[in-house]
């Protein structure tokens, strides 16, 4: 390491000062591309946050205003109001936690699996797991929809965790990330006597732990957004998730009319814990998702 | 190991042969079919599911009205559940049918019962309708299952008639609260320019080719629906849209309609008109414009349930900038009167248990007939009541006295809502209705917006029609 | 590679996954199947008791359809818009990024965010930052009430306000908002799985190119592009599989009618489109589009796959 640095220096002694004016304006360009980017990127967010502050009428002022004339936080409560959202914000989590948990018992198991053992039809099942992923699962509805019906699980938390905790793609995930570790290790631990489990206990599942903090992020973000199946299998209202809850501020069923102040209001509610999580694990997500791509 | 694999693979094969012959079955139970019970209403304890779109305010009026209902019948319970808006329950529905969980009552359209039938699924209300069985009530009183002559012809004809426009005669669905489309006006400016409010569509060029001399910047008119501008010219000029006859539903291919929709055409290229769609936003927001340069309107076709958002807002001092109109929408022939009726109706579902079938009528029935109910539920929705006798309630009757064309606006619209009462009409429901309604909707935009030459206008325009039609066959 | 006595332990592992998929992802598939093929086929009919015949009409139907070739048009348009450019942007984002160094995490950061939000909700904020408001709109009777924000935004430098998604509006400005939101969309996912290729790209190439005072853009080219290779083949991919599914950006832009007033269903795609046959309880009809789609992107798969496979350096 030292080395290296040493020998970048000496490489930066050698630069003329042209170069390094060169240098300068390149890093100036950067920046300017990189916030320029960023504030494309950020606007919408943006959008979304004045327009819940403002009230229904500035929001339908016929020249938009970049900035609320008037500062309000009555859509949030109102937003707020329409569900109980004590009870949504349990049950999400609840739900969110439960399905979180064994999911990723799951795709660990099935992921070392595909990583680490081998076994006939290896590939052609990999394979054909894959293909499901083309399908549109819109179209799994109504079967499923029958066979929670038959199990009798309407109603019932099992209907919202048990059809969706198998991910194709987080087994893909993670079985990219095993697939880093050398086969050595394994190797070596066989050898020791040490069994499957505790080898994936103790060095895997620790060496993975990026991968698997995202897919805890992304699978909560399943049940903080998942809409459609959960109005169907479990919509009492002590049942509800937090996406149906709020949907009830949405539009005005008498004359479907939106107020959008308070429906981005919504929107900013079910977005925050969210932000609020990613802020805090930022480093393990981006480093879960980013190692997908390796070795694809 | 082989082994291993053949017994894995039998036992998936075993699951998933036990899932398929669980699913089939699963679907082809067939659904029940009520038949009324010797001894009627029994008293025993039910507990009744209803799908609405009732947003919170309705449901604190509903919620009341449940109360007094159990003073009645202390036996049956009600659970409700808003399930988004009309699509939502209809779409929730038709998926819980086929698995047998559908609630007991829900809102409905004519074209959701028209689905929901397919599965056989709602039962006639005309055995319930003509009962002269007697029922007891927890206070002690007397009443009979059905409904009497009285109760009736209590209901508005055009509403009433909904329920059973489905080409068997049978009676589907109850009203529950409607409403139609209303013109407003800025009254003000009326008198300002010594306008007259437009009777007939001829009537209403005019004025909006004056309107549009006074001031060349606005867009006279704005239309909300245009499906419903389509519908609503059908059945005034009388000519066909669609019919309930299998061997062809859709008929809005004709001469008459290409006419009109040429002739809305000239009205939009001339900038008199514009639609919500078109616009990009309700019209409403048009009419009730009022700053400085901000393009304006000076009449609105809306639904009568959006009225409170045809008031413009007050200015700081608590004054409104105009005083708003309203009058029904322009006719054809004004002899014959035609307003669209909208609003959701009620029907009951097919139920394994009998008891729970009589007890959901007994809830319909007071929902559609209980005065207080029918007038609370209009004050608070802006929508009428399907009952004549509603305006006697006292509370209604004071709400309605105060009509004006300011803060009590809604009272204005539900007046002119009732006055018209003879106009209303709803078109032919089957499995496909909803989609003519989408077709003939996009159509109007597309011969509105496009920009074609005059050479070309006429092959457009039948291309366009033919289109919607075909899109219609293939949806349905 | 590990002894084969273990061989039942593999199974033993995998056998969760493969029950729940059994049950909640092959069922369906095979359902869908059989739905495709009785014709005409829906639940609600079956429900009722009615007896479908067994055929491949479905498919004839959809296939003779006429809007399920513009379906199949704007969606394999989208595609071949999006999948390069976002590549690309995300590609030289993630460049410049890993150039710089204050404000790398920030910045980071800031491009992630599009990740963790729902794609409708952020649909109709960016339907609302296009939307003009006004009555013939580009003709000489022209009345604009609201410009909308990014006509506002263009205005200050001079150009006409242009009619993105409204009534009137031209195929092409629909595609170009549709192509930004999209790209918005996708980039933080592309960037992140970029950024993390690029960090673990060695040092020392790009220290021997410094040697050799290579210029950057040779560098880019020869070193970068190609060790990045096998990241840019997956994003590529998913994409793809991603693009053919495309469905809610428009709904969130658009609404459900897929279109701009005045022409609804212009936009639609494969996936709207077996949405549609759903809506109208037309499950033969959506399965028969869905198998269909699903052959096209198992084509569009296998292809890419061959061509990254001869493409990639590893």
């Amino acid at each position: 390491m030292t080395e290296h640095v040493s020998m970048q220096e000496k490489n930066l002694q050698q630069v003329s000062a042209h170069q390094r004016i060169v240098k300068v304006a390149v890093q100036v360009l950067l920046y300017a591309f990189l916030f320029l980017m960023a504030l494309t990127v950020l606007f919408p967010f943006y959008w979304m946050l004045i327009s819940s502050v403002k009230t229904l009428a500035e929001y339908q002022l016929q020249i938009p205003t970049f900035f609320p004339r008037k500062i309000v936080f009555f859509n949030y409560v109102e937003a707020f109001q329409t569900a109980n959202l004590g009870r949504l914000f349990l049950n999400t989590l609840y739900v969110g936690v439960v399905s979180t948990l064994l999911s990723l018992v799951i795709t660990v198991l099935s992921a070392f699996a595909f990583a680490r053992l081998e076994f006939k039809g290896k590939n052609a099942l990999f394979a054909a797991l894959l293909a499901t992923m083309m399908i549109p699962g819109e179209l799994f509805t109504i079967t499923n929809y029958i066979t929670v019906d038959t199990f009798g699980w309407m109603e019932t938390f099992t209907a919202l965790i048990v059809p969706f905790l198998v991910s194709v793609f987080y087994i893909y995930l993670l079985r990219q990330n095993f697939m880093q570790i050398p086969n050595e290790l394994y190797l070596a631990a066989k050898v020791d006597g040490t069994s499957d489990l505790k080898y994936l206990w103790k060095v895997m599942i620790p060496l993975a732990l990026p991968t698997l903090i995202s897919i805890t992020i992304l699978k909560m973000m399943g049940a903080w957004n998942s809409y459609i199946w959960p109005r169907l299998v479990a919509n009492k209202p002590e049942m509800r998730l937090i996406t149906n809850g709020l949907r009830n501020a949405f539009t005005d069923a008498n004359t479907q009319q939106t107020n959008i102040p308070v429906q981005m209001a919504a929107v900013a509610i079910v977005s925050f814990p969210l932000f609020l999580v990613f802020i805090f694990l930022r480093k393990y997500i981006m480093k879960g998702v980013s190692r997908s791509g390796i070795k694809g | 190991m082989k082994k291993t694999m053949t017994k894995l693979l039998s036992l998936v094969l075993a699951a998933m042969l036990m899932l398929s012959t669980l699913a089939f079955t699963g679907c082809q139970k067939a659904m029940p079919d009520f038949e009324m019970p010797e001894g009627g209403y029994d008293g025993s304890e039910v507990t009744i599911t209803f799908y609405h779109t009732m947003g919170q305010s309705l449901q604190s009026v509903l919620n009341s009205a449940i109360e007094y209902f159990n003073t009645l019948y202390p036996n049956i319970h009600i659970e409700h559940t808003q399930i988004g808006g009309y699509d939502d329950v209809r779409n929730q529905i038709s998926t819980e049918l086929t698995a047998q969980r559908q609630p007991n009552i829900a809102y409905c359209y004519p074209d959701h019962v028209a689905l929901y039938n397919v599965a056989d699924a709602v039962v006639t209300l005309d055995q319930f309708i003509s009962s002269t069985q007697e029922i007891t009530l927890a206070d002690g009183s007397t009443t009979i299952l059905g409904l009497t002559q009285e109760q009736v012809d209590d209901f508005v004809d055009g509403y009433w008639n909904e329920g059973k426009s489905f080409g068997d005669g049978k009676m589907y669905a109850l009203p529950l609260s409607k409403s139609t489309e209303l013109l407003f006006y800025n009254k003000t400016f009326f008198t300002e320019h010594n306008l007259s409010v437009p009777t007939t569509w001829e009537e209403m060029e005019a004025v909006c080719r004056q309107i549009k001399e006074i001031d060349p910047t606005c867009i006279p008119l704005g239309y909300d629906s245009e499906a419903n501008w389509f519908i609503t010219l059908c059945q005034q000029y009388g000519s066909p849209y669609t019919s309930l006859d299998d061997s062809g539903h859709f008929l809005f291919d004709n001469q008459t309609n290409i006419d009109f929709v040429k002739e809305l055409r000239t009205w939009h290229k001339d900038g008199l008109v514009t639609t919500q769609e078109i616009y990009g936003a309700y019209t409403s927001g048009l009419f009730t414009a009022q700053g400085e340069g901000e393009v304006k309107s000076y009449m609105s076709i809306g639904s009568s349930g959006g009225t409170v958002h045809q008031l413009p807002t007050q200015d700081g001092d608590g004054k409104y900038p105009f005083e708003v109109g309203i009058a029904s929408i322009p006719q054809v022939n004004p002899e014959k009167p035609a307003a669209i009726s909208q609003g959701p109706s009620l029907c009951i579902f097919q139920n394994e248990n009998p008891q729970e079938v009589i007890a959901s009528w007994l809830f319909m029935k007071f929902l559609t007939t209980d005065l207080a109910f029918q007038a609370d539920f209009s004050m608070a929705s802006g929508y009428v009541p399907v009952i004549e006798s509603a305006k006697n309630d006292p509370f209604y009757e004071n709400f309605l006295s105060k009509a004006d064309g300011f803060d009590n606006l809604a009272a204005l619209g539900a007046s002119v809502c009732l006055a018209q009462k003879d106009a209303y009409f709803t078109s032919p429901a089957f499995n496909g209705s909803t989609v003519a309604r989408e077709q003939v909707g996009a159509l109007l935009q597309k011969c509105l917006t496009e920009n074609w030459s005059d050479a070309e206008l006429d092959a457009k325009i039948k291309e366009t029609f033919r289109d919607a039609i075909t899109e219609c066959e293939y949806r349905s | 590679m590990v002894e084969s006595k273990h061989k039942w332990k593999a199974w033993l592992y995998l056998s969760p996954a493969i029950v729940l998929l059994l049950i909640f992802t092959v069922w369906p598939i095979i359902n869908t199947i059989r739905m495709s093929l009785l014709v005409d086929y829906s639940t609600i009919k079956e429900t009722g008791g009615y007896a479908f015949d067994f055929g491949i009409k479905n498919f004839v139907r959809v296939l003779n359809y006429p809007k399920f070739l513009n379906c199949l048009k704007n969606t394999l348009l989208l595609c071949v818009l999006t999948v390069p450019l976002s590549t690309i942007l995300a590609l030289l984002i993630a460049v410049c990024l890993n150039a710089i160094k204050p404000l790398q995490r920030f910045l980071q950061t800031v491009f992630f965010l599009p990740y963790v939000t729902n794609s409708i909700a952020i649909g109709m904020v960016f339907s609302a930052m296009f939307n003009i408001i006004g009555n013939n709109i580009g003709s000489s009777t022209q009345l604009i009430t609201t410009a909308g924000i990014i006509n506002n935004i263009i205005g200050v430098f001079g150009v006409d306000p242009i009619n993105w998604i409204n009534a009137g509006s031209s195929y092409w400005a629909n595609i170009t908002v549709l192509v930004v939101y999209i790209v918005w969309d996708a980039l933080p996912f592309k960037i992140l799985v970029l950024l993390g290729g690029l960090q673990s790209i060695n040092r020392q190439y790009y220290d021997a190119a410094k040697v050799d005072s290579t210029p950057r853009s040779r560098v880019f080219t020869k070193i970068t592009v190609p060790l990045l290779s096998p990241m840019i083949a997956y994003v590529v991919i998913t994409a793809f599989i991603g693009g053919f599914k495309e469905y809610s950006s428009i709904v969130g832009i658009f609404g459900d009618g897929m279109g701009p007033a005045g022409d609804k269903g212009r936009l639609n795609t494969m996936v709207g489109f077996i949405y549609d046959s759903l809506a109208a309880s037309q499950e033969g009809l959506a399965s028969a589009a869905a198998l269909i789609l699903f052959a096209i992107i198992f084509v569009v798969t296998m292809i890419n796959l061959y061509v990254s496979k001869k493409k990639t350096h590893y």
